[in-house]
C-alpha cells in the first residue's frame, strides 16, 4: 500500500524527517518497503495559458501553440494530442530543468519552427507515468502563478507492506492510528457533518438473501449529482496512492477507501432496474461485465449484487459495466457494505481479478465502519459534486456484536516479553492503540477490544501489542539459559552422520548436493523399470522437476558430466540425500549415501594419462566403500553379483554386512556415459546411510596384541581365471587351523608364458599361535595343507622355488 | 708377516677403503681385506705360526686389524649412502598423497549450527520431507484460506500430503512425541514452487529452533540467536527484531543480524543498512500447543527458522544460490 506522508499529516502531527517516521512504522510492525519523493519545487515553472493552436507546417502530430506565462505570449510547439486554444497547463520556460534532471529546457527549432519552452504531461514533472497527453490545470489558476502553488510541495509517499493479519492499517486512518500510539500523540481525524445518520424509513428496496456472507449492507441515495473531473488536491492524492482518478463521484468512493479503509460502491441508480439491490448468489452460468469490460462467468458460489433484473456487480470485487457512474449520472446509489472475506478471496481468484477492494475484503474490513464511511462519502459529494442526500441510510444487518473482551494479566505480558515493564506503562500502550484497559483488581485486567481490531483475541495478542509499541529492541538478549537436555543421546544418529561426512572427507571424497526434485527422462534413461515406484509431483513447475528421485546416480552422474564438460580430468564425489519410492499406501523416504568416481583418481603417482581401465575403476570404488566401511565399524563384508540397468554387464555387485545389505556398486554402462561424453568408466556406490551409521559409534573392546612372533610363508600358483580371489582365500581358510592370520594377495600376472583364460597369483600367509612361539615345523605343516587343498579343490597349479 | 707389516697393511688397507669411491668399491676392498681370501687370512696366518713369546703381541695388532677394518668400511658405507641420499631426488617435487574431500557448504552451516545449539543443550529432531497438510499447516495454526497453502507456492502429492514448505512440522512431531520440556534444532530440505533464480530454488534448506519451557521469553529468543549469531558470524555481532506475522507464533518476529562484514557501519553486503536480513522467529502461539496436547497455561516457548542457504551465501560470500546445487568442484573446493 503506498501513502502519502502530506496526507498522514492531516491526522498527526509527525516529525520533520521521513526516515525516522518510516523506521517507528517498520519497528512497531507495519514495514516501509519504500521511501519515494514525489512533486517538486518546479522551480521556474509556471502555469501558462494556451491562447492559440496551429498545425505545424512541417509535420503532422505537431503544433505550434502562442503560450501566454502570464508576461509574454512566447512560441511553443508541442506534441500533445489534447492542448487545445484556452486551455491552461504547467510550462517549463527556457532555462528550466525538468524535475528528474534528465532534460534542460533550452530554445530550440524544432522541424524548422522555433520553440521557446515546454508544455508538460505529468510523467515529465514526476507525477505519474501518464504520458497521453498534457496535465490538464484548472482554469481557475492565473497565467503566471508558480506551479509550485498549484501542485503543492513535494511529498513523500511510503510504500508498506500490511501483515495479512492487520487489515485495519490497509487506509490513512489506520496507520495514522498506529502512529499515534507509537508517537504517544493524538489523532485528528476528518469531522463528518451534514448527513444525517437517521435510517431510512423505505428499507424494500434493499434485500440481503445471504446474511453470513454479507453481514451488513448499507445504501445511501444522492440526487442532483453534477460529474466532473475531481479537484487537484483530491486526484493527487489518488494518483500518490496509485489510483487513477475518473471522475468526482468514483473518486470519492476510492478516496474514502483510502482514507479510512472502507471499499465503496456508486451506482447510476437510474441504471438499476426498479431501482433496487438484491445481494444474491449467482445463477449457475449467468454472466456480466464487469468495469474492465470484461466478460465474466459466474457462478453460485459467487455472490453478485443485482438489481431487479440482473447482477450489476460482483459482491466485494468490482462493479458492472452496466450501472457505472456515466458523465450523464444524476442520481446515485451508494454502496457501503461488509463480505465475508473466504468468500470475496474465492471469487476473486476464480475470476482471477484482484482490485483493491477484493484485497481489503479479503483480509476482512471492520462490520462496524460501513455507515460511517458512507456518511463520510456522502459529506464530499454534497461539498464536492453538489450532491443532496436523499432520505435516510438504509442498513441491512444484524444486531451489532457487543465489543470483544479479553481477560489478561499485567505479569503474564511481562514474563512473555523477559522485561519488566509498568503495569501503567502497558495500560497506556493499549490505551493508545483505543483498546480499554478494565481494573480487575491485583494483577489482572480486562482489554475491550475495538471493533477493527479482529486479530486481538487472546491474552497472548495483547503481548505482541505491548511489545511492538514499547519497542522490541529495548528486549534485553540475556546469556542463553543452557540447561541440558535429558535425551542427549537423541544426538547419537547426528554424530555418526558427522563421522561419515569426516571419514568420506579422509578419503578424498567431495561432498555434492543435488535437488530432490529430477526429470522422468532422467531416470529412465538409469532404469526405465521403476516406473511403477516413482512419486510423481502433480503440477510441476517444469519438467526437469517433475519426480521425486528414486535414485542419487542419475544426478551423480550427471554432476560428473558437468564437470568433465568443464574440463575437469577426475572427480571423487558423494551425495548424502533422501530418495523416494512409491509404495501401495505411502512415499517411503530411504537416506542413502551415492558416491561417483571419475578419472585416475586412485592414483598417487605421475601416470595419470594413462587410460582408466575398468578393473581399475571398479576396485577404486571397491576399495573406498571398504575402507568406509571398515571405518564406520563394519566388517564381513561380501559381495554378490547382481544385474542393474544403468550397469555395464558383469561390473555390478550387491555389497553387504553380514547378512545386512548396503547397497550396490558398478560401473556406469556406456550408453549412458554417451549421454554426458564420458569417454572413461565411471564408477558409483549407492549405499543405505542406516546400516552404515549402526555401528559407527560402536565402543570398541580392547583385543591382546599379539605375544608371539608370526612366521610368513608364500604360496604361488597359477590358476584358472574362472576361479575368484574369493573362491582361494575361502579354500585356503577351510584348510588352515586358527593359526592363520593372514592372507595376502601380493602379486597377479598374466601373458603368454602362462597360458590364456589362466593366470598366475601369488599369496602371502601369515602363520601364528596365541599360546607360544610358532615352530618352522608347524608352519610348514600348516602350509602344506593349505597348498594341498588348492591342488585338490581347485586344481591350481603350484609353483614351487 | 711380523707386526711392522701388519701394521702397514692395516695403513693400506684404511686408505684404500677411504678412498672407495662408491658402493662397489667399497666392497671390493671390504672383500680384498676382509673376505674368506682376503688379507686377513695372512695376518691370521702370520698370528698361528708365530713364535709363543710374539703371539700375545700379534694377537692384539690382528685383532685391532680386523676392527679397525670392519670400522673404516662401515664408516665409508654410510658415508657414502648419506652422500648418495643428499644428492639423488628432486626435493621440490610434487608432493604424492591423495588430498581430502571438501564437505558442501550447506551442510557445513548445518553441522556449524547443530553445534552451537547442542552447546546450549539443544538435540537434533527429524522428520520427512513428504509431510501431512496437520503437520505442515494445520497444526501450526495456519488457517485453511492462508495463501501460504496456496497450491502456487505449495507442491501438494494429493490432498493431505505435500512436500514440507518449512521445517517446522518437526516442532509439531516432535512436541507430539515428548513431554516438555524440548529443546530441540531440527535441520533440513524444504520445497516451494519458487522459479530459480538468484535468490530463490525450490529447493532449500532451514533449521528449525524450538525451546519450550516454563516461562520462556522472547528476551530468551533473543539472547540465544545473539550466541547463535556471535558463534556463527563473529563475536560483535548484534540481533535485531522487527514485528512480523506468522500464524504459529504470537508475537511474532522478524530477526536481523547486524553486518559482521562492516560491523553496522554499512557496506555491499548489508546493502549498506547495517542489517542482514535472516528469518522469522517468535513465541509459540497457543493454539500450536493445544493442537499437540501442551498446556497453553503451563509452557511458553520460542521458535525460529533460518535459511541455510542465505547464511551460506552471506557467511562465505556466495553470489548465486544456484551455485549451491550446480556442484562444480572448482566450487566446491574453495570452503
Amino acid at each position: 500500500m503506498r501513502i502519502s506522508l502530506s496526507w498522514l499529516n492531516e491526522f498527526i502531527a509527525l516529525p520533520e524527517n521521513p526516515r525516522e517516521i518510516a523506521d517507528r512504522l517498520t519497528f512497531s510492525g507495519t514495514e516501509v518497503e519504500g521511501i519515494e519523493t514525489v512533486g517538486s519545487t518546479f522551480d521556474g515553472f509556471v502555469v501558462a495559458e494556451v491562447r492559440a493552436v496551429e498545425k505545424h507546417p512541417n509535420a503532422d502530430k505537431l503544433s505550434v501553440c502562442r503560450v501566454f506565462d502570464g508576461q509574454n505570449e512566447l512560441q511553443v510547439v508541442c506534441g500533445a494530442p489534447n492542448v487545445v486554444a484556452g486551455g491552461h497547463y504547467p510550462f517549463a520556460p527556457v532555462g528550466t530543468t525538468l524535475p528528474d534532471g534528465s532534460l534542460a529546457i533550452k530554445k530550440a527549432k524544432i522541424r524548422g519552427v522555433e520553440s521557446f519552452g515546454m508544455l508538460c504531461a505529468a510523467d515529465e514533472l514526476g507525477l505519474s507515468d501518464d504520458h497521453s497527453g498534457l496535465l490538464t490545470l484548472d482554469a481557475k489558476w492565473a497565467a503566471g502563478t508558480p506551479l509550485s502553488k498549484v501542485l503543492g510541495p513535494p511529498d513523500t509517499v511510503f510504500e508498506l507492506e500490511v501483515t495479512p493479519n492487520r487489515s485495519d492499517c490497509l487506509s490513512m486512518t489506520g496507520i495514522a492510528r498506529e502512529l499515534a500510539a507509537v508517537y504517544r500523540k493524538p489523532l485528528n481525524l476528518p469531522a463528518i457533518t451534514g448527513v444525517s445518520e437517521e435510517r431510512a424509513t423505505d428499507d424494500a428496496r434493499i434485500r440481503v438473501e445471504d446474511a453470513v456472507a454479507c453481514p451488513r449492507y448499507t445504501a445511501r441515495v444522492l440526487e442532483g449529482v453534477r460529474i466532473a473531473p475531481s479537484p487537484d488536491w483530491m486526484k493527487q492524492r489518488l494518483e500518490r496512492s496509485g489510483i487513477r482518478p475518473i471522475n468526482n463521484v468514483v473518486d470519492i468512493t476510492n478516496y474514502v477507501m483510502l482514507e479510512m479503509g472502507q471499499p465503496l460502491h456508486a451506482f447510476d441508480l437510474d441504471l438499476l432496474a426498479e431501482g433496487r439491490i438484491v445481494v444474491r448468489h449467482a445463477r449457475a452460468c449467468e454472466k456480466m461485465q464487469t468495469l474492465d469490460e470484461a466478460e465474466r462467468e459466474l457462478d453460485p458460489s459467487m455472490l453478485v449484487i443485482a438489481d431487479a433484473a440482473r447482477p450489476v456487480a460482483v459482491a466485494g470485487v468490482m462493479g458492472g459495466a452496466g450501472s457505472e457512474i456515466r458523465n450523464e449520472t444524476m442520481r446515485v446509489l451508494l454502496e457501503s457494505a461488509c463480505f465475508e472475506p473466504a468468500l470475496v478471496r474465492a471469487t476473486s481468484r476464480k475470476l482471477g481479478l484482484s482490485t483493491e477492494s477484493s484485497y481489503r475484503f479479503e483480509r476482512g474490513v471492520d462490520v462496524e465502519l460501513a455507515e460511517r464511511a458512507s456518511r463520510r462519502a456522502a459529506q464530499l459529494m454534497v461539498e464536492l459534486a453538489g450532491a443532496r442526500v436523499v432520505g435516510g441510510v438504509v442498513d441491512v444487518r444484524a444486531a451489532p456484536a457487543a465489543p470483544r473482551r479479553i481477560a489478561a494479566r499485567y505479569s503474564f505480558i511481562r514474563d512473555v516479553m523477559g522485561i519488566e515493564v509498568s503495569d501503567a506503562e502497558i495500560r497506556a500502550i493499549l490505551r493508545g492503540l483505543e483498546v480499554q484497559v478494565v481494573e480487575k483488581g491485583g494483577d489482572a485486567f480486562e482489554a475491550v477490544i475495538p471493533s477493527f481490531r479482529a486479530d486481538l483475541e487472546r491474552e497472548v495478542d495483547l503481548v505482541e501489542e505491548v511489545a511492538r509499541i514499547h519497542g522490541l529492541d529495548k528486549i534485553p538478549a540475556p546469556l542463553p539459559r543452557a540447561t541440558v537436555d535429558p535425551l542427549a543421546s537423541a544426538n547419537q544418529t547426528t554424530r555418526a552422520r558427522a563421522k561419515l561426512r569426516a571419514v568420506l572427507a579422509g578419503l578424498g571424497v567431495t561432498e555434492i548436493l543435488n535437488y530432490s526434485l529430477v526429470s522422468d527422462a532422467a531416470l529412465d534413461l538409469f532404469d526405465a523399470g521403476n516406473r511403477a515406484q516413482r512419486a510423481p509431483i502433480p503440477r510441476p513447475l517444469s519438467a526437469d522437476q517433475s519426480v521425486l528421485r528414486i535414485s542419487l546416480i542419475p544426478q551423480m552422474v550427471e554432476t560428473l558430466g558437468r564437470n568433465r564438460a568443464h574440463q575437469i580430468e577426475q572427480a571423487a564425489l558423494y551425495e548424502i540425500g533422501r530418495t523416494y519410492a512409491s509404495t501401495e499406501s505411502r512415499v517411503v523416504e530411504t537416506e542413502r549415501l551415492c558416491i561417483g568416481l571419475l578419472g585416475p583418481v586412485g592414483r598417487t603417482g605421475l601416470d595419470r594419462r594413462r587410460a582408466v581401465t575398468s578393473e581399475e575403476m571398479f576396485l577404486w570404488v571397491k576399495g573406498l566403500v571398504e575402507s568406509l566401511a571398515a571405518a564406520m565399524g563394519l566388517s564381513g563384508l561380501t559381495t554378490q553379483p547382481v544385474s542393474l540397468a544403468y550397469a555395464e554387464a558383469g561390473t555390478a555387485v550387491e555389497l553387504r554386512a553380514g547378512e545386512v545389505v548396503l547397497g550396490t556398486l558398478a560401473l556406469v554402462d556406456r550408453r549412458i556415459r554417451k549421454e554426458w561424453r564420458l569417454s572413461d568408466p565411471v564408477g558409483i556406490a549407492e549405499l543405505n546411510v542406516a546400516p552404515l551409521l549402526a555401528q559407527a559409534l560402536d565402543v570398541r573392546t580392547y583385543r591382546d596384541i599379539p605375544a608371539y612372533p608370526s612366521i610368513a610363508r608364500d604360496v604361488a600358483m597359477i590358476v584358472a581365471d574362472s576361479v575368484t580371489h574369493e573362491d582361494i582365500v575361502r579354500v585356503m581358510r577351510e584348510a588352515a587351523p586358527p593359526e592363520l592370520e593372514t592372507i595376502e594377495l601380493f602379486d597377479i600376472f598374466k601373458g603368454a608364458a602362462i597360458g590364456a583364460g589362466r593366470r598366475s597369483a601369488a599369496y602371502t600367509l601369515i602363520y601364528r599361535s596365541a599360546q607360544q612361539t610358532l615352530t618352522d615345523d608347524a608352519a610348514n605343516g600348516y602350509h602344506e595343507a593349505v597348498k594341498g587343498a588348492l591342488r585338490t579343490k581347485l586344481s591350481v597349479e603350484l609353483r614351487e622355488g | 708377516m711380523n707386526s711392522e707389516e701388519i701394521q702397514k697393511l692395516q695403513a693400506a688397507a684404511l686408505a684404500e677403503i677411504g678412498a672407495a669411491a662408491d658402493a662397489a668399491a667399497l666392497e671390493a676392498a671390504r672383500v680384498k681385506y676382509l673376505g674368506r681370501n682376503g688379507r686377513v687370512q695372512d695376518v691370521l696366518l702370520a698370528l698361528r705360526e708365530a713364535p709363543v713369546d710374539q703371539k700375545r703381541e700379534l694377537g692384539r695388532l690382528a685383532n685391532e686389524f680386523k676392527a679397525s677394518v670392519q670400522a673404516a668400511v662401515d664408516a665409508r658405507k654410510e658415508a657414502l649412502q648419506s652422500s648418495a641420499s643428499a644428492a639423488s631426488f628432486d626435493v621440490t617435487l610434487p608432493g604424492r598423497w591423495h588430498g581430502l574431500g571438501s564437505r558442501h557448504p550447506v551442510t557445513q552451516i548445518i553441522d556449524r549450527a547443530v553445534e552451537i545449539f547442542g552447546q546450549l543443550g539443544f538435540t537434533v529432531a527429524d522428520g520427512p520431507d513428504i509431510e501431512t497438510t496437520f503437520h505442515n499447516f494445520d497444526a501450526l495454526n495456519t488457517p485453511a484460506s492462508h495463501p501460504s497453502r496456496d497450491p502456487k507456492d505449495t507442491f501438494y502429492l494429493d490432498d493431505t500430503h505435500l512436500l514440507r514448505t518449512h521445517t517446522s512440522p518437526v516442532q509439531i512431531r516432535v512436541m507430539q512425541s515428548r513431554k516438555p520440556p524440548v529443546r530441540i534444532i531440527a535441520p533440513g530440505r524444504c520445497y516451494r514452487r519458487d522459479t530459480t533464480d538468484a535468490t530463490h530454488s525450490a529447493n532449500f534448506h532451514q533449521v528449525e529452533g524450538l525451546y519450550v519451557d516454563r516461562k520462556v521469553s522472547l528476551a530468551d529468543l533473543k539472547g540465544d540467536l545473539t550466541y547463535f549469531a556471535r558463534q556463527m558470524m563473529g563475536p560483535d555481532v548484534k540481533i535485531r527484531f522487527r514485528p512480523h506475522f506468522f500464524p504459529f507464533t504470537e508475537p511474532s518476529v522478524e530477526y536481523d543480524f547486524s553486518c559482521h562484514v562492516c560491523h553496522g557501519k554499512g557496506c555491499r553486503v548489508c546493502k549498506h543498512s547495517g542489517w542482514i536480513e535472516i528469518s522469522g522467529a517468535g513465541m509459540v502461539d497457543p493454539n500450536v500447543f493445544r493442537a499437540v496436547g501442551y498446556d497453553p497455561a503451563e509452557v511458553t516457548g520460542y521458535a525460529f527458522g533460518m535459511g541455510v542457504e542465505r547464511i551460506a551465501m552471506i557467511l562465505l560470500g556466495i553470489p548465486d544460490i544456484r551455485m549451491l546445487y550446480d556442484n562444480d568442484v572448482r566450487f566446491l573446493g574453495q570452503f
